[in-house]
């Protein structure tokens, strides 16, 4: 899908008309040229049992309908934007961190206890994540937010990639994760490294990753 | 960010800046005598207000550091002393000494204390800053003011004494805000930020 061009780190323009919508995060355009329409949607594109899935799960962001002929610019918060195409291919990523994607991509909600059954609930709970998390798939681009810019870190078998759950922004591929401890009794008394906690991906893949440790 | 491939090597970094690493990795936090000195050094940094609390990264692999989203620049030391804020530190090769150095009145007017980090030896020191850090030169009969709250750090044979530019109307608060200045005499670079920390006299 042709389109998002980013003006510079934390702006990003994208042209819109027919058969060329957007959905985006609520509140987050900057600025437009044309005839451009901006409608709150509670379902973001998949149906009230989604929305409601949405609701539930935590991971609802509100989201905006972008419609009509003209561009549109988006920006949120001064922080970096980083765009990822997708060739039918599946991207994990915070809810909150979704900033605008083609209207043409399914999203979903997919529950992160699966992978990993028990550890899956325990790294939610442990990283703030929540227990779920959005999925994007099909063709097009979507725009995601990050806090410093990111870094993409490729996974390959036998090669897992080991994240700070803070900093971890999105993935794709073939990938399994799961929280590593590695909290020894200094952690406990207070003397530990700042990292008792890594998020361990393996399989085969890309991980985003972003040069702080904040969320947003 | 900072990449850092280690082949069984020690690297010392900020406790917490680890955003993700490929292989072996271990994280120590480092004692109550982290740095050097030994408990002398220990008390001497907890009275300083330099107590930077830095973890040991041991193994084979990659380790990728960031803190906040600064920006990082590398400092190659090859003998020779920097001096640098203890907030401004990210990592440091295993091999460098860290100490305290006394800095007088200007630790009071930057709000980072009365000390500062020295760092010294022979390797590389990562340090960050708000916005890119740029390096100024300073020679001999052309000393370098800068503005404590952007200073980061500085290398070389410097002294630096403290430029007072207060007068009534600071006290009306009607200054204009660069009221402090740090001057530097001698031989060697100071690297500032393009942002002013909080905090300290220069507030007024």
């Amino acid at each position: 899908m042709p389109g998002f061009s980013a003006i510079n780190k934390k702006m990003i323009q994208v042209p819109v008309g027919p058969g060329n919508e957007l959905y985006s995060k609520r509140g987050s355009m900057l600025a437009y040229v044309g005839q451009v329409h901006f409608a709150p949607t509670a379902t973001a594109g998949h149906g009230m049992g989604g929305a409601i899935g949405r609701a539930m799960a935590g991971e609802h962001s509100p989201m905006m309908h972008v419609t009509g002929q003209g561009s549109a610019m988006f920006g949120h918060g001064g922080l970096h934007i980083e765009v990822i195409d997708l060739q039918g291919d599946t991207l994990y990523v915070e809810a909150d961190r979704l900033l605008v994607h083609d209207a043409a991509l399914q999203t979903g909600t997919m529950f992160m206890g699966e992978q990993g059954g028990l550890s899956g609930v325990i790294r939610g709970q442990m990283t703030g994540q929540g227990l779920f998390t959005t999925t994007v798939t099909g063709h097009g681009s979507v725009a995601v937010l990050s806090h410093g810019g990111v870094i993409e870190l490729p996974i390959q078998p036998g090669r897992s990639v080991f994240v700070d759950p803070q900093a971890y922004v999105a993935h794709r591929g073939q990938v399994t994760n799961k929280l590593k401890m590695s909290a020894g009794l200094r952690d406990m008394i207070g003397r530990g490294s700042g990292e008792a906690f890594q998020l361990e991906l393996s399989g085969h893949g890309i991980v985003y990753v972003q040069a702080s440790e904040r969320k947003i | 960010m900072l990449a850092v491939d280690l082949a069984g090597e020690t690297v010392r970094a900020l406790n917490g800046s680890m955003v993700a690493y490929e292989g072996q990795m271990n994280f120590k936090r480092q004692g109550m005598t982290g740095g050097d000195g030994g408990l002398m050094g220990a008390v001497r940094r907890r009275v300083a207000g330099e107590n930077v609390t830095l973890m040991e990264v041991t193994g084979q692999g990659t380790v990728y550091l960031a803190s906040e989203a600064t920006e990082i620049t590398l400092v190659h030391l090859q003998g020779d002393t920097l001096l640098v804020e203890s907030s401004n530190l990210l990592a440091l090769d295993g091999q460098l000494r860290t100490g305290v150095q006394f800095s007088g009145l200007r630790g009071m007017s930057t709000g980072q204390g009365l000390a500062t980090t020295k760092v010294e030896g022979h390797g590389t020191v990562a340090i960050v800053s708000d916005g890119p850090a740029i390096a100024l030169e300073v020679t001999q009969g052309q000393p370098l003011c800068v503005d404590p709250q952007a200073f980061v750090a500085s290398r070389g044979q410097l002294q630096q004494d403290f430029v007072t530019d207060a007068n009534w109307r600071t006290m009306l608060g009607q200054g204009s805000g660069e009221t402090f200045q740090l001057r530097f005499n001698g031989h060697g670079l100071v690297y500032i930020q393009p942002a002013e920390r909080s905090g300290g006299l220069a507030e007024v």
